[in-house]
């Protein structure tokens, strides 16, 4: 008998969204001689963002982002971030947590005892946390950043 | 086995969620007009605020305190319903959803991917922790009342869990369970049975069938079987049509004229078929009401005001779903019993007969529904549903009216609305 809990991998779990409309063509060809459009064994499903983005739709939360501090990770003001909440959080990964009172979009680093958010931009300090002193709780990691490309300023 | 999962103060969780430093604070969430207080933070019921309070009541308490105040926020506390059935189903495959913060699992042939049942209620009450931040209490049990007992004693305990599997335990939790807090029991039968000298549940469970009969219909037989371990209330997955559909919020002021109170009878018509064409049904009759504020004085004298009420019931000549077509029938009714010199404080449409869509039946005199009309609504829910509400609507209702009642403490629907998800820097 097994006397621990078997944690499945969150990416082995899915779930059907019903409600997820999925365009397929449907290529109407007249065929005048008996010729069948050569296309028709290659018609495939639309693609779709969603499915590339959102792995599980009841645990992904879209994140609008302000300010520059993680501009080293394409992550501009304005960028739409998509944060699954199924990931564990490690060193490394980009989280969307809450911290002593704010919001906020950092990259989780372990370092012995102590947790470290870090900015990706220079001009950021990182922040050091406490566990007896601070207050962290973590809404994700982030999986996508989805953006408008900058606007283009021409050289002079 | 049945498992039964409630979300612990669903609604007030549903804003810790996205504002974590409300934890532990007071919180009380509003009814539809913020009339009354319908959920209560764990803190906000030690402050001694009742379910179902008026919220003018509460002011003394949030001068006192520090209360955070919400109005409903049905889309938001909808997505995140739907969040948690939809992972409720990685647990069992057959799954009722209850109401919007409860659901029954069928744990049948399921025990072999968790060691125990605890462990079992442990890793859904974790895994909702993790990836929805939602707290939710589990009760186990083999019948849904009991499943239901189990819950109530889960929230007791600090770990959230509670399983009745043995006779031993279910006789112990029925023992110390007072019979009133039993799902099924009111406050009539629970009156009733006290005066019988039944007090716990461990009692009702062991009275003989007949005379539960008599107390408290074939109802009560089902209760006692469900509280000895016979399953009788079966899962139901797919929630039976409804036989009344009403709709009738008040105005968010008086209104003394006509005109709006038929524009407000017109949106409250097309929210009510909206909802009827859901179910794919149609309704046979209509009742229309009209109130006047009980409750008002007149101005200047402090003396109670001049009160009308009235309705209407209009049988319809055959069942239909179009707006267009109920909303005829509905006007003529509210304009026969309209009185003027008053000022109203609401009025309300309520759909009955109700019937499966696909019923028709000719009269001598009359045709069935018009058809084309019927395929005219169902088109106009679909654009409706693509573009927002109320963008397609029939020409007698007003677009973005001034009637209703705006909700005072709105918060952010960060789970449906672009422009107002979480910020982050």
């Amino acid at each position: 008998m097994k006397r621990t809990i078997d944690h499945l991998p969150p990416e082995n779990i899915y779930t059907v969204d019903p409600t997820r409309r999925v365009d397929i063509p449907f290529w109407e060809m007249p065929v005048p001689a008996g010729f069948t459009s050569p296309a028709e064994n290659y018609i495939r499903e639309r693609l779709n963002l969603q499915d590339l983005c959102v792995a599980h739709p009841d645990c992904t939360h879209f994140v609008k982002a302000v300010g520059e501090s993680m501009t080293g990770d394409y992550i501009f003001p304005g960028s739409i971030l998509v944060v699954d909440t199924t990931i564990p959080v490690d060193t490394g990964r980009v989280i969307v947590a809450w911290v002593n009172g704010g919001w906020c979009v950092k990259r989780f680093v372990r370092k012995e005892d102590m947790i470290l958010l870090e900015s990706s931009n220079e001009a950021y300090l990182p922040i050091y946390l406490h566990e007896d002193r601070d207050k962290l709780i973590v809404l994700g990691v982030v999986t996508y950043i989805v953006s408008k490309p900058p606007k283009y300023a021409r050289p002079r | 086995m049945l498992a039964h999962v409630d979300g612990k103060n669903f609604y007030a969780s549903c804003h810790c969620i996205f504002q974590p430093e409300l934890e532990g604070k007071p919180i009380i969430v509003l009814s539809n007009r913020d009339g009354n207080v319908v959920a209560r933070s764990d803190a906000a019921k030690a402050l001694g605020i009742k379910m179902a309070q008026p919220f003018f009541e509460t002011r003394e308490l949030r001068e006192q305190h520090e209360i955070f105040v919400f109005s409903s926020a049905y889309e938001l506390y909808g997505d995140i319903s739907s969040r948690l059935m939809s992972i409720l189903t990685q647990f069992a495959p057959e799954v009722e959803v209850y109401s919007i913060d409860e659901a029954f699992l069928q744990l049948e042939d399921y025990g072999g991917m968790y060691p125990t049942y605890q462990g079992l209620g442990q890793a859904i009450r974790q895994t909702l922790k993790l990836w929805l931040r939602l707290p939710v209490g589990v009760g186990i049990a083999p019948t849904k009342t009991l499943a239901k007992v189990a819950n109530k004693l889960a929230k007791q305990r600090p770990d959230g869990v509670c399983v009745l599997d043995t006779p031993q335990t279910i006789r112990e939790a029925l023992e110390a369970f007072p019979v009133e807090d039993l799902w099924g029991v009111g406050y009539r039968s629970a009156s009733k049975l006290k005066k019988h000298g039944i007090k716990t549940a461990a009692q009702l469970r062991d009275v003989p069938d007949d005379w539960i009969r008599q107390i408290m219909t074939v109802n009560g037989v089902r209760l006692v079987h469900e509280l000895r371990g016979f399953p009788c209330k079966l899962l139901e997955a797919g929630p039976p049509a409804k036989k009344c559909i009403c709709c009738a919020p008040s105005f968010g002021r008086l209104v003394p004229d006509l005109e709006t109170i038929t524009d407000a009878l017109t949106t409250h018509l097309s929210r009510a078929c909206e909802k009827l064409r859901k179910q794919d049904s149609l309704c046979g009759s209509i009742t229309v009401s009209l109130h006047t504020n009980k409750f008002r004085k007149t101005p200047g004298n402090g003396l109670p005001a001049k009160q009308y009420n009235n309705s209407i019931t209009v049988s319809l000549p055959h069942p239909t779903s179009a707006t267009g077509e109920l909303l005829t029938y509905a006007v003529s009714a509210l304009r026969s019993i309209f009185a003027y010199g008053y000022a109203y404080q609401k009025v309300g449409i309520m759909l009955t007969d109700i019937v499966p869509g696909d019923y028709r039946q000719k009269g001598v005199f009359v045709e069935g529904p018009n058809e084309k009309r019927l395929a005219l609504s169902s088109v106009v829910d679909k654009l409706n549903h693509r573009f927002g509400q109320d963008k397609l609507r029939l020409a007698s209702q007003m677009y973005n009216p001034d009637w209703p009642m705006k909700p005072a403490y709105l918060s952010q629907r960060y789970t449906t609305r672009w422009d107002e998800i979480l910020t982050v820097s």
